[in-house]
């Protein structure tokens, strides 16, 4: 008897099994990337409206306050492929504030919700552009393109955003 | 929270990694958490924390240059499939999840929040080619990756071709801050030393070699030693007229090592390498004890390059010599030393690293979800109906 039989399933078995698997990890992928960019926006989201109650106060001069306020709601308004840009011109926008001591001194408690934002900010942006870079390098790895393994999945999102201007938000 | 922590050595063995889960799982206790820690154990009477789950015997395996008590296979699989199916857990932090171990397997059975830590620093490996297409279809679940150091951040980049956040091991800083010296030890121009002296990579021998210098110098310095052994190797190799110098306190536990860090005038780190993070020498900082350290990569960073403790050129005695010479001479730069190093040392105390870590914790997990098996395995389960889930 032929062995073709024998080996031509087999193959294909196997290959069908590496391609489930293949598909599969892309999925997780694309999931971790939607996690982190869930987590990131909720974050940019909570940063914009503490930016608009420190504008709000009354105690920063209206030049500031009006830069920062037009900066918020551009950044929450922001298409997702504008968005990093929004977003780092807010940073910009709050890195005025860090000169104001008087203004710090007054209200600390906002102050401390900015740092501890900006933080956390650090690190939502650090684990979406990994599960981002992760996502779209195994997209482009031949198998996963001629099989199609992506499916409908959209092509996640990079996000850009200056990190050293972060760090001096935070001192 | 609910948190389930893994760890891949076995837990009735000391270690830096065993201790720090077990630091770690009891701050978030504290805090209100729900933790559950999943280890193999060599012998389960021994287990005394009521928060560890055990599975099972571990065995010896050479890895890496050294020998690891690891766990793995289908029984220990099978166990781990029941912990994470039972647990309902909101996150599952993994530590170590690249070597053979429980957390590699858990990480490959999961699914969900994982976090995976990784400790190790190791050099570039020639296998690491062969091992990373193995290794990544499993490592890159872990949603987020935590490195302990710059050192094992620059590993798991080499290695695994894959960034990390840098969040330091934790240590409980009131505890070294608050311990009072041991009369009998402390005495004046108290030079310390703790670890397993006899690895070469610790570097007892580079301090060895400096004591006739420093001895010339400050004819009434003492060297403590502490670690398990009787050093009666290490009495072989030096001049027999320093030899009332030195005395080996052998193996010390917690509350003994805050005592004598306190009882120090200095710290000498004279580790040659294969360090990663250095959690003795944040100990010492949050004791006031002034450090001069071997300016292997960890050590450089955790002292700043040099700004919280003297570095000296690794394995160069006379250097090291020079260096403790004239910090056994300056009181001032001595106090100075101390007062900065407390207040460096905040960074490594568990209220902060415990919030970072958390902070990891919250950017890996979406409300509502918990850690379940990943569909190969309940495939796997429905197939085969080995267990319920």
């Amino acid at each position: 008897m032929n062995s073709t039989y024998i080996w031509l399933p087999l193959t294909l078995l196997l290959v069908i099994w590496y391609l489930t698997f293949s598909a599969n990890r892309l999925d997780r992928l694309h999931h971790r990337a939607e996690t982190s960019w869930a987590n990131l926006d909720a974050i940019l989201q909570r940063r914009a409206a503490l930016a608009l109650d420190i504008a709000h106060t009354g105690a920063v001069d209206p030049a500031t306050g009006l830069l920062i306020t037009t900066a918020a709601h551009q950044a929450r308004e922001a298409e997702i492929s504008e968005r990093s840009e929004a977003e780092s011109a807010l940073t910009q926008a709050l890195l005025l504030l860090i000169e104001e001591t008087d203004l710090n001194r007054r209200y600390p408690e906002l102050f401390k919700e900015l740092d501890t934002i900006t933080e956390r900010l650090k690190i939502a942006i650090s684990l979406h552009i990994e599960a981002v870079n992760a996502a779209r390098s195994r997209r482009q790895r031949l198998i996963y393109r001629i099989f199609r393994l992506a499916g409908h999945a959209p092509l996640p999102v990079k996000y850009a955003f200056e990190d050293d201007s972060l760090m001096e938000i935070t001192r | 929270m609910k948190i389930g922590f893994v760890s891949p050595y076995a837990w009735d063995v000391p270690g830096g990694v065993q201790s720090h889960i077990r630091d770690l799982a009891l701050h978030y206790r504290q805090l209100g958490h729900e933790v559950s820690v999943l280890a193999p154990a060599s012998d389960d009477s021994e287990i005394t924390d009521d928060f560890v789950v055990t599975a099972g015997r571990p065995v010896a395996i050479p890895y890496n240059g050294a020998v690891a008590r690891v766990l793995f296979g289908p029984v220990a699989a099978s166990r781990v499939r029941q912990w994470i199916g039972s647990g309902e857990f909101d996150v599952l932090h993994l530590h170590e999840p690249a070597i053979p171990s429980l957390s590699l397997l858990a990480c490959s059975i999961a699914e969900g929040a994982l976090v995976g830590t990784f400790h190790a620093a190791a050099p570039r490996q020639k296998v690491a080619f062969a091992i990373a297409p193995l290794l990544e279809p499993v490592i890159e679940k872990l949603r987020a990756r935590i490195a302990v150091s710059e050192v094992a951040r620059e590993t798991l980049r080499i290695h695994l071709e894959t960034d990390a956040v840098v969040i330091p091991n934790g240590i409980s800083v009131a505890s070294f801050a608050q311990a009072s010296p041991n009369p009998e030890w402390k005495k004046p121009l108290n030079i310390g030393f703790i670890g397993r002296f006899s690895e070469p990579r610790k570097g007892l021998d580079v301090l060895l070699e400096a004591l006739p210098n420093i001895a010339r110098v400050h004819p009434n310095f003492r060297l403590l030693i502490a670690g398990p052994g009787e050093g009666l190797e290490a009495m072989q190799k030096i001049n027999p007229s320093l030899r009332n110098r030195l005395l080996f306190l052998g193996r010390i536990n917690d509350a003994e090592k805050a005592s004598f860090l306190k009882s120090l005038d200095l710290y000498v780190a004279p580790n040659t390498g294969g360090e990663s993070f250095g959690i003795i020498l944040a100990e010492a900082l949050a004791s006031g004890v002034p450090i001069v350290a071997s300016d292997i990569p960890a050590f450089r960073y955790l002292l700043e390059e040099g700004r919280y403790g003297q570095l000296f050129e690794n394995e160069n005695s006379e250097d090291l010599a020079r260096k403790v010479i004239s910090l056994l001479k300056d009181q001032k730069t001595r106090d100075e030393m101390s007062i900065s190093g407390v207040n460096y040392s905040q960074r490594f105390d568990w209220s902060q690293v415990g919030d970072e870590i958390m902070n990891v914790y919250l950017h890996a997990h979406k409300p509502g979800e918990k850690v379940g098996l990943s569909s190969e395995n309940r495939l796997w389960n429905r197939i085969f109906s080995r267990e319920d889930e």
